[in-house]
């Protein structure tokens, strides 16, 4: 066996974010830059080997790369782990190995001078690299190890600054959220286990296909894996993590939005697609809760007035807007959005922290304001950014929106007016954003002195922007080269096509968004109070975001918390003070009882010989 | 010299911590750093024989290994030539000898970390070396008359160790004296072990042989110990030993003993000494009674299930540090019933992985909880506040065995959890699903109070009165770091462990398989 053959390499492509994450952690006081520079150069690494690898894959004629060991062998099961390199999890590698080194080089700027820069590194590389492993395994075991992994990096991430109360209850938040989705992940994944004996993603699938489990079995067990999906993924109504999440390093947003964890349960569902279509109902409801995500966050993010929180709300949607194109059939869509949103996503939020990083870590913008001269790079690429998500041709959004506009009119032909009216809501807060933030005039002291962030911030706003413009390009086939396309790499049979009036109406849908937006919040020609006290109720809804949080606290407070207390009570008057004192009391009781027949004074034994006697006399007597 | 090690270690294990006792009786108790170092090197020496015992045995060899028989005491006459009624018979499988490296490793950290101990020393490292001579005893011994023997041994210490090395608490609702805690949870196993010695005596009777030893009885199961006998004895063991492992109803000695225990004794409480119950499960109750397992399992899967829900809902109301890893231990104590009544490989074997993972992990958190303690002189939660800040490694230590108890892969509570998890959803057709659900459940709530707990105690602003704080020092950390690395150890290779685990349960399923 050969270490360096490419199977056994892209073991390496987790293992050196691993190593990163244990040197640092340890050493990181004894480490140049706090060891930052040995996290950096291993996510470097770990993108170049993802070229190296895609190279070989695509010179291999795009058959899958392999490895395996035995992790543990039970004799009638084994459970294996191995890695597997195929269309899906290729894209998925060059996504996150990018964009998490992107963010990392923004980090070094933007976390200078915190007390735990060092710590910060390490655990960007343990994310990474259970991100890594999660999308290269091949058994959703081994996924599941990934999968609870990520959840650590993110509870680690978000609580970074664990001083501050909000952030240790936004962590706890996202890892308890997720983890009751999890619960449904797990469950579903044993199920499988107990129907076909293995944990082997495409043993399954092959096991399903040929009819080997019950439908019964596909529907539960993809029901029960879409739960944990639902929960990484942010969907209606396991999202209430998310915006929270913000607590954490605006870069660390940037990840968690773009290249990590939200990205699982998209990743989760497409990988299990075969299965999952084969399960009657399934995607009718994988497109409901995508859909009812769809256009409910874009409603929240429309009226959110902090900059972190509409672009959490935004990601919220756009997840939405994948699993309803997973489930209107549209994979290679869905991974498409994925990796173009998540390119422009990055940038979004990077761009934000430029802009809280020149605001004094302001993050509402009521005080912001006029900063496109102030912040020309970030404002530029923001908008760059924004346009792009809010599908503007031709930026990339657009793509990636029109093939999941496609598969929609294709199967799933009900939901596309409600998908055109969250279209347009996209476009309109993403405008709507940008207006607040960079044009009319500084509304605030921290505004007027605003200023322009450091090349290392900058420069990773730059390369993302050119992203976000060219990327989309992918969509179409090269010709001359063998690519035809995005579609048709991740799934032979998706050919590259286009329905022109589909195109022409959601361009259309677009435009008047942002054109809305535009007239509302840059010229202000139409005033907002004008529009919105009509419809205050709703208002109020939308912004108290439909009371979910509420709703939710409400339930643990009063109901999980108090029953709790309740047990706890249970147990310690009914089980112990009385089952179990009880029992000694009683022992104690009747012994101070039975005490009195062991007096030890002749006269009291003779006295109740003398009366037993003559009761035993009466009772010959009466006998007789 | 292999040979001399093969006959006499197991022997070794229980009575060189009796030497130990011997040794420090000589001791003046003016001489605390005399005793301290004579205690360690004691420790040293016996967890080392743990050690390479573990090490040595050779799973591949099928039966008893390290076997060693002393007749005890004879009965000549009434049984028949020949027959030595009561002898210490000793030997290990798979499973006894990874619960006999879990004592070595707990019974270790345990004595660094009593390091501190201001009152009477050297009593306490008596009584300690006492119990942990008991507790080396079960795991070994063959023989019943020698197993309940050594059970009441590792019982019987805590008693003074906790009313006198203990520590009260007081809650605004209610308080708990460290002698209420003592007494209760002595009186408590000991009626659990009167059950048992019934059931032990009824065995030695029925099974007719003149002997107390386990493989002689296991021979003559199906022509001595007919179905209806096995039916009415399980539940004598099945109750008698589950009351140590913490089976509710009859749990709550457990949790109040947990607090009121000085820290190396809860860690020898939770991480050992609960095992027994378990063990004593698997080696009397399944090997000698394998229809009435086969017949009362059921129940103890039900009762299994309402210990891991009943009691992570109880740790979730908790405010006390260990009061809340009390409970969780009855919870975690669930998941080894539930795996044990599976009846299925992959459950036995999860339940004694359990058995060990749940052990180092209890015992770092005891451990850690010891260290805050010393410091804080408090435990209650809504009184510590932003410990992290000032006492970093310790709340990274924390951390980890609170990830370790919600099941975070990487660490060993995530295989021993899986393989229960899958040998319940492969035992009892749909009653197994909905079982396995509860136990994936308790798992997600034992998330909920773990989080609340770091949230609340190690998380947020530092409140003032902890400003000077001091971190764990060296001697800690190292003691924390060996519970560490076994963690990670199974939670990343446990195919080894999981092999030796197999050498033991193996032959048990099968006599109980083979008894339909």
């Amino acid at each position: 066996m050969d270490l360096f053959q490419i199977n056994n390499l892209i073991w390496m492509l987790p293992l050196i974010c691993v190593f990163a994450f244990l040197s640092i952690g340890l050493f990181s006081k004894f480490l140049p830059s706090e060891g930052a520079i040995i996290s950096i150069f291993s996510i470097g690494f770990a993108f170049i080997l993802f070229i190296f690898v895609l190279i070989d894959f695509i010179s291999g004629d795009l058959a899958a790369i392999h490895s395996s060991f035995t992790w543990i062998d039970l004799g009638e099961w084994t459970i294996s782990w191995g890695l597997l390199i195929d269309r899906i999890s290729i894209v998925m590698i060059g996504l996150i190995t990018f964009v998490a080194f992107l963010v990392q080089i923004y980090s070094v700027g933007y976390m200078k001078g915190d007390s735990r820069f060092g710590w910060y590194f390490a655990v960007h590389s343990l994310f990474a690299s259970a991100m890594m492993l999660l999308v290269l395994s091949d058994n959703l075991l081994l996924l599941y190890f990934a999968w609870e992994l990520v959840g650590l990096g993110s509870y680690l991430l978000i609580g970074f600054w664990y001083e501050k109360t909000s952030a240790a209850e936004a962590a706890k938040k996202a890892f308890v959220t997720t983890r009751i989705g999890d619960v449904g992940l797990l469950i579903g994944i044993i199920i499988l286990f107990k129907a076909t004996g293995t944990f082997h993603i495409s043993s399954i699938i092959h096991a399903a296909q040929e009819g080997g489990i019950s439908n019964e079995v596909i529907f539960w067990s993809s029901f029960l894996i879409f739960l944990g999906a639902m929960g990484k993924s942010a969907q209606f109504p396991l999202h209430v993590w998310l915006p929270d999440a913000m607590e954490g390093p605006t870069p660390v947003s940037a990840l968690i939005h773009a290249a990590t964890m939200v990205a699982a349960g998209i990743y989760l569902v497409g990988r299990m697609f075969p299965l999952f279509e084969l399960g009657p109902g399934i995607l009718v409801i994988i497109s409901i809760v995508g859909i009812v995500t769809f256009i409910l966050a874009g409603a929240i993010a429309l009226v959110m007035t902090d900059i972190k929180r509409v672009l959490a709300y935004s990601t919220i949607s756009h997840l939405g807007l994948m699993m309803l194109s997973l489930g209107s059939f549209g994979v290679p869509a869905a991974f498409f959005h994925l990796v173009l949103h998540g390119f422009s996503k990055a940038l979004l939020f990077l761009g934000a922290g430029s802009v809280m990083h020149g605001m004094h870590d302001q993050t509402e913008v009521e005080l912001m304001g006029g900063l496109r001269k102030k912040m020309p790079i970030t404002s530029l690429t923001f908008l760059v950014g924004s346009l792009s998500l809010a599908g503007i041709v031709p930026l990339s959004g657009f793509f990636s929106k029109d093939e999941i506009l496609i598969s929609i009119w294709e199967y799933n032909s009900w939901f596309l007016p409600i998908t055109l009216f969250g279209v347009f809501l996209s476009s309109l807060y993403m405008i709507r954003l940008y207006c607040l933030i960079f044009l009319s005039t500084a509304r605030s002291e921290y505004a007027e002195k605003a200023h322009e962030s450091p090349r290392t911030m900058t420069y990773p706003l730059i390369i993302l922007s050119i992203l976000a413009l060219f990327s989309g390009l992918l969509a179409f086939p090269f010709p001359f080269t063998g690519w035809e396309g995005f579609a048709a790499f991740i799934d032979d049979h998706h050919k590259f096509h286009m329905i022109p009036w589909l195109t022409v109406v959601s361009i259309l849908v677009a435009f008047s968004g942002a054109f809305l937006g535009w007239v509302i919040y840059g010229s202000r020609r139409i005033v907002i109070n004008n529009i919105s006290s009509p419809l205050k109720f709703l208002y109020r809804l939308v912004f108290r975001k439909f009371l979910f949080d509420e709703i939710y606290s409400w339930i643990a407070n009063k109901i999980v918390f108090t029953f709790s207390r309740w047990i706890t009570i249970f147990d310690r008057v009914i089980v112990n003070d009385t089952g179990i004192d009880g029992v000694g009391n009683s022992t104690k009781k009747s012994a101070d009882i039975l005490k009195y027949f062991q007096s030890g004074y002749l006269y009291n034994y003779s006295l109740v010989m003398v009366v037993g006697l003559f009761l035993m006399a009466i009772a010959w007597w009466l006998v007789e | 010299m292999i040979d001399l090690f093969n006959e006499t270690s197991l022997l070794a294990l229980i009575i060189l911590p009796l030497l130990g006792v011997v040794l420090l009786m000589l001791i003046p108790s003016a001489y605390k750093d005399v005793v301290r170092y004579s205690a360690l090197s004691i420790s040293t020496i016996v967890s080392l024989i743990a050690l390479l015992v573990y090490l040595s045995f050779d799973h591949s060899i099928q039966g008893y290994q390290f076997l060693y028989t002393y007749s005890w005491l004879d009965i000549p006459g009434v049984w028949g030539e020949g027959s030595g009624a009561i002898s210490l018979d000793l030997g290990i499988d798979g499973i006894a000898a990874l619960m006999v490296l879990l004592t070595g490793i707990v019974m270790f950290t345990g004595t660094i970390v009593s390091w501190s101990i201001k009152e009477d020393l050297k009593d306490f490292f008596i009584l300690y070396f006492l119990l942990l001579s008991g507790v080396f005893g079960v795991f070994v011994s063959l023989d019943m008359f020698f197993f309940f023997f050594f059970y009441e041994l590792s019982v019987l210490p805590m008693y003074l160790l906790i009313g006198k090395w203990g520590s009260s608490s007081k809650f605004p609702t209610f308080a708990r004296s460290k002698e209420y805690s003592a007494m209760k949870l002595t009186l408590v196993l000991v009626a659990g072990s009167v059950l048992i010695w019934v059931a032990i005596i009824a065995i030695f009777i029925q099974a007719n042989l003149g002997t107390f030893n386990i493989l002689a009885i296991e021979k003559v199961i199906s022509e001595n110990l007919s179905s209806d006998f096995q039916k009415i004895a399980f539940p004598l063991l099945l109750i008698g030993f589950g009351i140590l492992a913490g089976l509710w109803p009859f749990h709550t000695w457990s949790p109040d003993g947990h607090v009121s225990a000085p820290t190396a004794v809860s860690m020898v409480h939770a991480g050992v000494l609960m095992k027994l119950g378990a063990f004593g499960i698997i080696r009397i109750g399944m090997l000698l009674l394998p229809e009435g397992a086969q017949f009362w399992m059921p129940l103890l899967i039900v009762l299994g299930a309402v210990n891991v829900i009943y009691g992570a809902i109880s740790a979730m109301g908790q405010t006390d540090l260990k009061y809340v890893i009390g409970y969780s231990s009855v919870s975690h104590m669930g998941y080894v019933l539930m795996g044990i009544a599976t009846l299925h490989y992959l459950g036995l074997t999860g339940a004694v992985l359990q058995m060990f993972s749940h052990g180092v992990m209890t015992a770092l958190f005891f451990a850690v909880v010891g260290m805050i303690y010393e410091r804080t002189h408090t435990r209650d939660s809504l009184v510590l506040q932003g410990l992290a800040k000032k006492m970093t490694v310790t709340t990274i230590l924390f951390g980890i065995a609170g990830l370790t108890s919600l099941g975070l892969p990487g660490l060993s509570g995530f295989v021993a959890e899986l393989l229960i998890f899958m040998g319940i959803f492969q035992s009892y057709g749909f009653g197994g699903i909905i079982l396995g659900a509860f136990a994936v459940l308790g798992a997600a709530i034992t998330a909920i109070y773990i989080l609340r707990l770091i949230a609340k105690s190690f998380f947020g602003p530092i409140s003032t009165q902890w400003e000077d704080l001091t971190d764990s020092n060296l001697r800690e950390r190292f003691a924390a770091g060996i519970l560490v690395l076994t963690i990670l150890l199974i939670g990343l290779w446990p195919y080894p462990f999981v092999e030796v685990i197999k050498h033991g349960v193996d032959p048990i399923l099968s006599g109980i398989l083979g008894a339909i």
